[in-house]
């Protein structure tokens, strides 16, 4: 890596800029000195006042959210009316519904694509050009993909699942929030679970092929063991983007506060059940403890990642070594 | 001495297909027999209206897969142990996602708090009838893993299964653009109407949003200039509060601050990204409000541009301070090495070398930046005030501009469509057609951008 880098010329406008900026150097020492602990002090500056909005925001929401967390509230369903009353059990409940299947629908679909991009796009390109660009159109759409804006996913859904496809998913249900919500995570599992197998040393898929197992078996039996804590990761991220996601579950869950009996009947998910707390009801409170216990989550998923990544550099990564 | 006895021992486990193991010959019996019974069911129960063929259909269909995997049992075949265990796996699946339905149902749905005894003792309910309902084919699916060894498989049906995975793969690699495909096919279908009646430059430069659910359809003027200023001044604000402090925190985290820092700062960004929207904005309701409230100008309610600048600002942070901290952790490091040899201070090389090499980087993490502000909603709606007028200054001092409520066009889709109809609806789903290609636009720049940065 050093090597290619010592050898990459530096660019043309970089050489220019620096021959133009020469007089810029000839300022005396200490000159230089006080405008260097200038600079650094605003970057200082910068960045703890990015964590203090952080721990501004999180503790506030955190120390006002306890003081209405407690049992009653987390095992009483939301009761509804202008007040707020009642607890947030059922949104716990939805939250988890709409998570497990979420991840259900699209965690094959996207590690499915991530193991094609990377194990046999390459070969496939090299066979045939309309495979080429084929393989071309599928990256391209996931780049895309990864850049829509939730909205856009609800907009989506609401249009597809929601009204379309209203006799299958039972219209406002938690099927049709589902389906949009893994079109959301799909391009967060392809990638990350891309950059898992991609980590995957070569020499274990040749070593395989070598002793004459096929491509599949090489995959499933030795490719994704190696990258699953890597893909793992990846598919804590979609839970916590499913966990915070709002925009996409206001227009096609349905927000009913009632316990969902089925996939098809509707829900609220604990993050719109903030948004309606704060914007149909003057609960602040209940709010700021639901928004507490969504933070939770979030601190706790994040834990997992940090876990999972640690856990996969030692064992990949040391076992190369 | 050892090798030839493994060898022999070895031979001892392949066992010819006669001796076929009792749990295969078992689940080979049962499903033949089971779809037979299944398939008669399906047909003598079948409602008075149902249409017959595709009932007789689906009836055959399952008649022949029963039969062909009992025979693929009986004969060993290594697919239709797979297929089994696949089958198996799901009904598990089913059964258990129903009792667990059920067993939330009675702890999680009254109005009171539940007791604990009757927690545990519904939880340890709902436990048991997974176990009871689960046992039978867990055992089936635990007896064909064991029996593993009894399998063969041919060369020729490896071949099939590998050419099948293949197309089974490729049409995931495709799913993500099938997605986008049918986005745009289906926000473009639903637009269409809009379109067609009220013309693209009448929505995109008209001044009025009266939609006809609040006047009647005869008055109704779709003019979404409001909610494009809407949207670009809070972005615009976003990006005067944020970008310093982004990149700021950039070159602390790569440049200036000691490791150690770096391993405190970097969990807390991430949980930055983390925090779902509504929590910015229910932070901005019930904190930012207030303060900004107490700014003595008549007309200032707390909610507007200004506070809406400053959530997002907080929104963009991460993902401005991290793609813009892995462009300045690409520049090679020879450049800065011969720079700091040449004798200048550290902030020099920063400022002359590394932030010029850097440069294409940081401007696509700018530009992404740009992409999520304009992309975010629910915060938004909770902070901005949601008037449907065009921001102005509330006084003769145009900086006062930012006080003034405003709406996006994200929040106008959020806010109207749960409730819209006709071509009201249509134009929504315009504004997210708009929003779809100007996010696109964006993030093709920014994309551009990289690459050109990866490929000097």
């Amino acid at each position: 890596m050093s090597g290619k880098e010592l050898s990459t010329p530096i660019p043309e406008a970089l050489m220019e800029g620096a021959t133009a900026r020469k007089g810029a150097g000839s300022g005396s020492l200490t000159r230089r000195k006080l405008s260097q602990a200038i600079a650094f002090g605003v970057f200082w500056l910068a960045g703890l006042l990015a964590v203090a909005a952080l721990f501004w925001i999180v503790g506030y929401v955190l120390v006002e959210g306890f003081q209405v967390i407690n049992v009653e509230f987390l095992t009483t369903r939301p009761q509804g009316g202008v007040s707020g009353e009642g607890g947030l059990s059922t949104t716990i409940v939805a939250t988890l519904y709409l998570v497990v299947f979420t991840m259900v629908l699209a965690t094959p679909i996207g590690v499915g694509a991530a193991i094609y991009l990377t194990e046999y796009a390459a070969d496939a390109s090299r066979r045939s050009k309309f495979l080429a660009r084929l393989i071309m159109v599928a990256r391209a759409g996931v780049e895309i993909l990864a850049g829509v804006p939730s909205i856009i996913y609800g907009l989506f859904g609401f249009a597809l699942f929601v009204v379309a496809m209203n006799t299958f998913t039972g219209g406002f249900s938690i099927l049709s929030a589902s389906l949009a919500g893994a079109c959301m995570v799909l391009p967060v599992i392809i990638r990350t679970s891309e950059e898992a197998l991609l980590a995957v040393p070569r020499s274990y898929r040749e070593g395989s092929l070598a002793l004459g197992a096929t491509k599949w078996q090489t995959i499933t039996q030795l490719v994704l063991p190696a990258a699953l804590p890597g893909i793992v990761t990846g598919l804590i991220l979609s839970v916590g983007r499913i966990v915070a996601e709002t925009a996409i579950f206001w227009v096609t869950i349905g927000g009913s506060y009632r316990l969902p009996t089925s996939l098809k009947s509707a829900g609220r998910p604990m993050a719109l059940h903030v948004y309606m707390l704060a914007t149909e009801t003057r609960a602040f409170d209940k709010a700021m403890g639901t928004a507490a216990i969504l933070i939770l989550t979030i601190v706790i998923l994040n834990l997992g990642i940090n876990l999972t990544s640690r856990y996969y550099s030692k064992q990949v990564m040391g076992r190369t070594q | 001495m050892t090798e030839p006895k493994q060898l022999t021992s070895t031979a001892e486990v392949t066992i010819g297909p006669e001796q076929r193991p009792l749990i295969v010959t078992l689940i080979a019996v049962i499903s033949g027999l089971g779809s037979l019974a299944a398939a008669s069911l399906l047909w003598t129960q079948r409602p008075e209206d149902a249409n017959t063929a595709l009932i007789l259909t689906a009836a055959i269909v399952l008649v022949g897969l029963g039969l062909l995997i009992s025979w693929g049992l009986w004969t060993l075949k290594n697919w239709a142990r797979t297929a089994v265990i696949g089958i198996l796996g799901l009904v598990g699946l089913y059964f258990a996602t129903l009792v667990v339905f059920d067993a939330f149902a009675e702890i999680f749905g009254g109005e009171q708090i539940v007791p604990l005894l009757k927690i545990l003792k519904s939880s340890g309910l709902a436990l048991l009838r997974i176990a009871a309902a689960g046992a039978v084919p867990l055992a089936l699916v635990y007896g064909l893993i064991r029996a593993e060894s009894y399998f063969r498989e041919t060369t020729q049906e490896r071949e099939v299964v590998d050419r099948s995975v293949w197309y089974v793969l490729i049409a995931a690699a495709l799913s993500a653009v099938i997605i986008v495909l049918l986005i745009i096919l289906f926000t473009g279908k639903e637009a269409w109407e809009a379109i067609t009646v009220v013309g693209i430059l009448d929505m995109v430069f008209g001044l009025v949003w009266r939609p006809g659910s609040i006047i009647g359809a005869e008055g109704a003027q779709l003019g979404m200039l409001p909610m494009i200023v809407g949207t670009v001044l809070s972005t615009f604000g976003a990006m005067v509060l944020g970008l310093p402090l982004s990149l700021g925190a950039a070159i602390l985290l790569t440049e200036v601050a000691p490791p150690w820092v770096r391993e405190l700062f970097q969990p807390a960004i991430e949980l930055l990204a983390g925090v779902p929207s509504v929590v910015y904005g229910l932070f901005g309701m019930v904190v930012l409000a207030p303060i900004i409230r107490k700014v003595p100008i008549a007309g200032n309610s707390g909610f507007g541009l200004l506070n809406a600048s400053i959530i997002l600002a907080i929104m963009i942070l991460p993902t401005v301070t991290n793609i813009s901290r892995d462009a300045i952790r690409a520049v090679p490091k020879a450049y800065k090495e011969g720079s700091l040899a040449l004798g200048t201070t550290h902030w020099q090389t920063i400022r002359q070398v590394m932030l010029p090499a850097a440069r294409s980087g940081i401007v696509a993490a700018v530009i992404l930046g740009i992409g999520r502000a304009l992309g975010e909603t629910m915060a938004l709606i909770m902070v901005i005030g949601n008037s449907i007028a065009m921001p102005s200054p509330v006084n003769d001092n145009p900086l006062t501009l930012f006080l003034s409520t405003a709406r996006t066009l994200t929040g106008n889709i959020a806010v109207e469509i749960n409730y819209a109809t006709g071509v009201h609806r249509s134009a929504l789903f315009f504004s997210g057609v708009l929003l779809f290609f100007m996010i696109l636009a964006v993030n093709s720049l920014a994309r551009y951008l990289m690459r050109e940065r990866l490929a000097p």
